[in-house]
């Protein structure tokens, strides 16, 4: 407990010098902007601005490019109440309830509520960060590549079980995105591999380059094939902060909200996004008239909006004590500590204390920042959002093309970025979702490099991940998570929580 | 997003195929196993206790080969959505805005000829003029005004206040200042004439084309 006091002491002693708070409001404003902006997700603006941090120390670095993590998930529940538009994936059901709440007048009510609940969910996820930080860290050091090998594979496992629609589909997006992984230098061997002969891909496939492809420029193609109408709330706002009845209906809610967000986020494999969705469902299950839902309860916000904050914030641990991230934002940043010449993993505790705890300590600067400055500017989103689609997406294409150059000063990586946004706009077309692919793409070399690992060690036995007790554990709960994935009950169930 | 499906009628079509969009997926995943297999056919495997280089590549194009058969054969067993309707104007547009930035930007030798290295003064503009056409609402005053006040902006932004490697303008354009201008003032001084080429641009053209169009503009559409 001494110890837990002394860190966060360090982390806010780094997070509150001038620089960092500044860098921790930059990136919290850019992600609110981004997260108000339909169509602009965290994955293409961070790996936008990725160039941008080059010149900051690596603790900056990160703080900013998690405010904007962070703040997306605020400014996506703005939308998500005030126009009926998720801003982000995460807050489809603040949609449900939120805009119902908006067009009764209560639209202030349901935004003070998000905020509040984000904000207490936080501020609790930075307090599991730091209290969970160092076990996991010492537990992590106790693994071999057998067991990082079967980890990554319950990761996986879980990513497709997580994804929406087919679960054939997301298994063969993973197997795929490990596939693209693999192009490029065989690492032990110096073989070119798949590379076309192409001296631009003998360093594999970057990583940026393939995100914002699939992420950036997919999206805006999608977006224009729908012409939707934006909605934007004519009420008027109201009054923000919530009465005491209000209080009273949502401490509950956020409670069990930040509990499941929290312990949904750790999970490897983006767990994150089921969370609100979990959060909503366990609301209208708990409440005594559940036909309120769906037309402006407030429950229906509060819950699943702290689950999304809680879920943002803890899928930093398995990235701050495993190395391994869970999710496509967080490979962005495994991206930004390589670029500073730090290795993400258990040692980064050990030897760059003030970069993990000053991290830690600034989402909870960050948090304040995002309920402070939010509140106040619900105007000036307002007002952003309407700004016409036809003027928003050239203007996102050239920061687009002017980020992607800016990291290699190749043109051969904008024109990637073209190729891999039609790759990914047809794979929309075909049904298949792009986020798995993202994944395995992600964890891939890792898995490569770990399996080749292991199998030295054991001669080339494969029979050693089922030896081994952690990993065989680990592979039971991948494989049990299959199965029930794919009982007929439980998947329509699973269906019914991704329509809702 | 909840939107993704909305092209796809309730009513299956008619033949032995029953999931249109799944056969496409399953041809697609196995032509893509195929091009893999190909391509590594002459690495070396290895074996488990050394794998080669072509172990891992190679058995994850069978699997992914397999899931497309199955998905194929899927598409014959079970009811599934139809291929969505393609509107080929938003990927042309888009991706001819992002060549047209990745060729001007600095001089790119494709066989026997060089783009001329224009940058970001011109690769800008001809991103956001050529990617707006992406949409049928697009309209050339507004986009101009656009590119003439963000390129700016990006120009300052990355190259005087960041000091990103980002070629900013061609070198010609050094000739037309007096010579003992640095680049970046030479920089500023082109930034600022194009933000007063855009309020120029937004003022003079202003009124012109009101009517029926700029009602709908307010509610903003996406």
């Amino acid at each position: 407990m001494g110890d837990l006091v002394s860190n966060l002491s360090l982390g806010f002693g780094v997070a509150l010098t001038l620089q960092n708070l500044g860098l921790a409001f930059l990136g919290c404003l850019v992600g609110t902007l981004i997260g108000v902006l339909p169509g602009v997700g965290p994955i293409a603006t961070i790996a936008m601005l990725l160039p941008i941090t080059f010149g900051l120390d690596p603790t900056g670095a990160l703080i900013m490019l998690a405010g904007i993590y962070y703040g997306a998930q605020y400014g996506g529940s703005t939308t998500a109440i005030l126009v009926n538009i998720p801003g982000e994936a995460t807050s489809v059901v603040t949609a449900l309830d939120g805009h119902q709440m908006a067009r009764q007048g209560r639209a202030g009510v349901a935004l003070g509520i998000a905020a509040i609940g984000s904000f207490f969910a936080g501020t609790v996820a930075t307090l599991v960060i730091a209290a969970l930080g160092a076990p996991l860290t010492s537990l992590a050091l106790i693994f071999g590549p057998t067991e990082y090998f079967s980890l990554m594979v319950m990761g996986l496992v879980f990513a497709v079980v997580l994804a929406r629609g087919s679960i054939l589909k997301a298994v063969a997006m993973i197997l795929v995105g490990v596939l693209l992984s693999t192009v490029g230098t065989d690492l032990e061997t110096g073989e070119e591999r798949m590379t076309f002969g192409l001296p631009f891909l003998s360093d594999g496939i970057d990583f940026a380059v393939l995100a914002m492809g699939i992420f950036g420029i997919a999206e805006i193609m999608r977006n224009l094939d729908h012409t939707e109408t934006r909605d934007v709330v004519r009420q008027a706002i109201g009054r923000l902060l919530p009465n005491r009845d209000d209080f009273k209906q949502s401490y509950k809610p956020i409670l069990r909200g930040t509990f499941i967000g929290a312990a949904l986020g750790i999970l490897p494999g983006n767990g994150a996004v089921l969370g609100p969705f979990a959060a909503y469902t366990l609301e209208k299950k708990l409440a005594k008239d559940p036909r309120r839902f769906g037309r402006g309860a407030i429950e229906g916000v509060a819950g699943p909006e702290s689950a999304n904050n809680a879920g943002a914030q803890t899928s930093f641990i398995p990235l701050l004590t495993l190395g391994i991230p869970p999710n496509a934002v967080m490979a962005l940043m495994v991206g930004a500590m390589t670029i500073h010449g730090i290795i993400p993993g258990p040692q980064v505790m050990t030897k760059n204390p003030t970069l993990f705890w000053g991290m830690i300590a600034s989402m909870w600067v960050g948090n304040l920042m995002l309920l402070i400055i939010n509140l106040p500017l619900v105007g000036m989103w307002v007002r952003l959002l309407k700004v016409p689609y036809r003027l928003l997406f050239p203007a996102i294409l050239m920061f687009c093309c002017i980020g992607i150059y800016s990291i290699n000063s190749l043109p051969t990586d904008v024109m990637f970025i073209a190729f891999f946004g039609l790759v990914g706009y047809m794979l929309i077309k075909f049904g298949f979702e792009p986020a798995p692919m993202l994944l395995g793409f992600v964890l891939g070399r890792l898995m490569e490099e770990n399996l080749r690992r292991a199998l030295i060690i054991s001669r080339g036995s494969l029979e050693t991940f089922i030896e081994r007790p952690v990993s065989a554990g680990l592979l039971a709960v991948a494989v049990i998570l299959l199965v029930i994935a794919l009982l007929p009950s439980i998947r329509k169930g699973r269906d019914e929580v991704f329509t809702e | 997003m909840s939107t993704l499906h909305e092209d796809s009628g309730p009513a299956g079509p008619g033949g032995p195929v029953r999931a249109p969009q799944n056969v496409a997926g399953g041809l697609v995943l196995v032509a893509l196993a195929a091009l893999a297999l190909w391509l590594t056919r002459d690495l070396d495997q290895g074996t488990l206790n050394s794998m080669g280089p072509a172990m891992l590549p190679r058995w994850l194009a069978i699997a992914v080969g397999l899931s497309g058969l199955a998905l194929l054969a899927f598409a014959f067993i079970k009811q599934g959505d139809a291929l969505e309707r393609w509107n080929l104007r938003g990927p042309v547009f888009v991706i001819g805005g992002i060549l047209a930035f990745a060729l001007t930007i600095r001089p790119f030798s494709m066989g026997g000829f060089t783009t001329p290295g224009l940058g970001l003064l011109f690769a800008g503009p001809l991103a956001i003029i050529i990617g707006g056409y992406a949409t049928p609402e697009v309209r050339l005053r507004d986009l101009v005004v656009l590119s003439l006040s963000l390129t700016p902006f990006c120009m300052v932004l990355f190259g005087d206040l960041l000091n990103l490697p980002i070629p900013v303008f061609p070198q010609a354009l050094t000739g037309l200042f007096p010579p003992d201008w640095s680049q970046k003032a030479v920089l500023r001084a082109t930034a600022a004439i194009m933000a007063v080429a855009a309020l120029i641009v937004f003022f003079v053209t202003r009124g012109r084309r009101r009517g029926p169009v700029d009602v709908a503009d307010h509610s903003g559409r996406i």
